[in-house]
């Protein structure tokens, strides 16, 4: 069974229909690039599959589940992660807290006993820094935890976006242009962090520019022009196919 | 050593009224009088800080919730008969279900439409309690309201107490992981429902428990003065909220504390020149905003880096 299964769906805006019809289906294990011109519909499909805008038609079905009409917050805390494509940290919060924060709401436990910080609540949050020390030494902002995450430059803050998608351990993860805006190095630094989640056996689907690093690593290629799903295949496949490379250099 | 001086702050909180009649016997009942507004007044904002602070929403709501409290707790002890906490207990249930009943409509709006739509419920509210002369006897207010406690200093204790309460629940609601959900709503609610977190459940939660807390705020209040009106529930009770909050220091347990004692004290204090006393006050309003935009505790801050703490 697929873990990630989109069928059909369609967002209109105003008249525009910025995703027409696509399929897409994820196997578990999976790393799947989605690519594009700007204006293709790559980000208006994460915000459908994550609950962040409301298809107009067509079902998104997680692990088999149908989350199509789920708001965003049910759907992350089903194991589905992503990240922005714009920065996206909580600027006022401490980098070690924006990684806390990702993983609190998965543990689920009452107001009350927040409140009151039960022994069980409070094992919960030593076992949750633990963890999020240890991905912060990961993606080498170990020394940065205390910080506002809003003092942090602005590859650290991909960086710390990055790691707090990977905190709740979600199954499967969706990225929105990791590698934009960050200098070569940190491209890197990214992309390695993306292989090695990927040999963990999480499922990826990444919607990238950067062309070295989408036919670097994936598996498979998905394009997108005009809201619709123009080609499919492995990199190689798709470096060479017509269709694709006119609709990014025209004819 | 900050412990220590936490017990200590405590202490001169504890002692102020031996302490006032010592320095100033005369002019006791006077001090006493404003040291317990002070006090009622550093609850309410505490309360009103938990919504604007805390999960960012720039609430104009609160002295509809504060006349909620201060006119059930008012109306069940004056034609009821109930005793003092019981109705002080219902105000702050009634205020919360108030504040729960109203957030739901209030909070499909954002930013300003927000503001507005909390504004003009504020102001509902108090054309009710004005108008509605059936029950809350309109202009000419409920008055013989029983004080439970009748000597200044047993009501500054009773308003400090309070006082407390708020406190722990302020600290218990802001700090660890309750506190960093609301603040992850406040910096940023997309992300907030990326990482779980139900932004609209930690609105209302702020909300309701700012709600409830400044409703039976309102219901001692309106013990204390035995009269209760409409208007101490208009536009200028947010306007003075509004002061002590983000002066202070928005979304802190100190700026707030700070900010309430200042801005209860400070137009007392200003008394003793009438002619320049609102010309003085508006111009320190002014120097503080332009100084320090993130109120007086940003200054205290400031000041505690530079001196290379």
């Amino acid at each position: 069974m697929a873990l990630l299964e989109v069928r059909g769906l369609v967002k209109r805006f105003l008249g525009v229909t910025a995703v027409d019809g696509v399929d897409l289906t994820v196997g578990a294990g999976e790393l799947v690039s989605l690519i594009g011109p700007n204006g293709s519909g790559k980000t208006t499909l994460f915000n459908c599959v994550t609950g962040y805008l409301g298809a107009d038609a067509g079902r998104v079905l997680f692990r088999g589940e149908d989350v199509t009409r789920r708001p965003p917050h049910r759907i992350a805390r089903l194991g589905l992660g992503r990240t922005f494509q714009h920065v996206s940290v909580f600027d006022r919060l401490s980098a070690l807290e924006n990684l806390l924060v990702f993983l609190q709401q998965h543990q689920e436990e009452s107001v009350l006993a927040r409140l009151v910080r039960t022994r069980r609540v409070r094992r919960l949050e030593a076992a949750a820094v633990e963890r999020a020390r240890a991905l912060l030494d990961l993606v080498g902002l170990g020394p940065k935890s205390d910080a506002p995450a809003g003092s942090l430059s602005y590859g650290q803050r991909k960086l710390l976006a990055f790691a707090a998608a990977l905190m709740p351990d979600p199954e499967l993860i969706l990225l929105d242009e990791p590698a934009a805006a960050v200098n070569p190095t940190m491209i890197n630094q990214m992309k390695d962090h993306i292989l090695a989640l990927h040999r963990q056996g999480k499922t990826i689907v990444l919607v990238e520019h950067n062309m070295d690093v989408v036919m670097d690593i994936s598996e498979r290629v998905v394009v997108l022009d005009h809201g619709q799903k123009i080609a499919e295949g492995p990199p190689a496949a798709i470096r060479r196919d017509a269709g694709v490379i006119e609709a990014y250099f025209g004819r | 050593m900050r412990r220590a001086a936490r017990l200590a702050l405590v202490g001169v909180a504890v002692a102020a009224p031996w302490l006032v009649a010592r320095v100033a016997p005369g002019q006791q009942r006077y001090v006493v009088h404003v040291l317990i507004f002070t006090v009622l007044f550093a609850a309410l904002a505490l309360s009103y800080d938990l919504v604007v602070g805390h999960v960012g929403a720039l609430s104009l709501a609160h002295p509809a919730f504060f006349g909620v409290g201060a006119y059930t707790a008012a109306l069940l002890a004056t034609r009821a008969g109930w005793p003092f906490l019981a109705d002080v207990l219902a105000a702050v249930v009634l205020a919360g279900a108030v504040a729960l009943v109203a957030g739901v409509p209030l909070f499909r709006l954002t930013e300003h439409a927000f503001a507005v739509g909390t504004l003009a419920f504020a102001l509902v509210a108090w054309i009710v309690a004005t108008n509605w002369v059936d029950v809350t006897r309109g202009p000419l207010c409920v008055t013989g309201i029983p004080k439970p406690v009748t000597t200044l200093p047993a009501w500054y204790w009773l308003a400090l107490g309070a006082l407390g309460v708020v406190l722990l629940l302020y600290r218990g609601m802001t700090t660890f992981r309750l506190g960093r959900a609301l603040h992850a709503v406040r910096d940023n609610a997309p992300l907030a429902a990326a990482a779980g977190i139900d932004p609209l459940r930690y609105r209302m939660l702020a909300f309701v428990a700012g709600g409830a807390l400044a409703g039976g705020v309102g219901g001692i209040y309106a013990h204390y003065l035995s009269v209760f009106c409409p208007e101490e529930m208009t536009i200028a009770l947010t306007v003075n909220l509004l002061v002590i909050v983000f002066l202070g220091g928005v979304g802190t347990l100190r700026g707030v504390l700070v900010g309430a004692v200042l801005f209860t004290a400070l137009p007392e204090v200003l008394r003793l020149a009438p002619t320049w006393r609102l010309v003085i006050y508006g111009a320190l309003l002014l120097v503080i905003v332009i100084r320090s935009p993130q109120g007086l505790d940003g200054l205290f801050r400031r000041a505690a880096s530079a001196s290379g703490r």
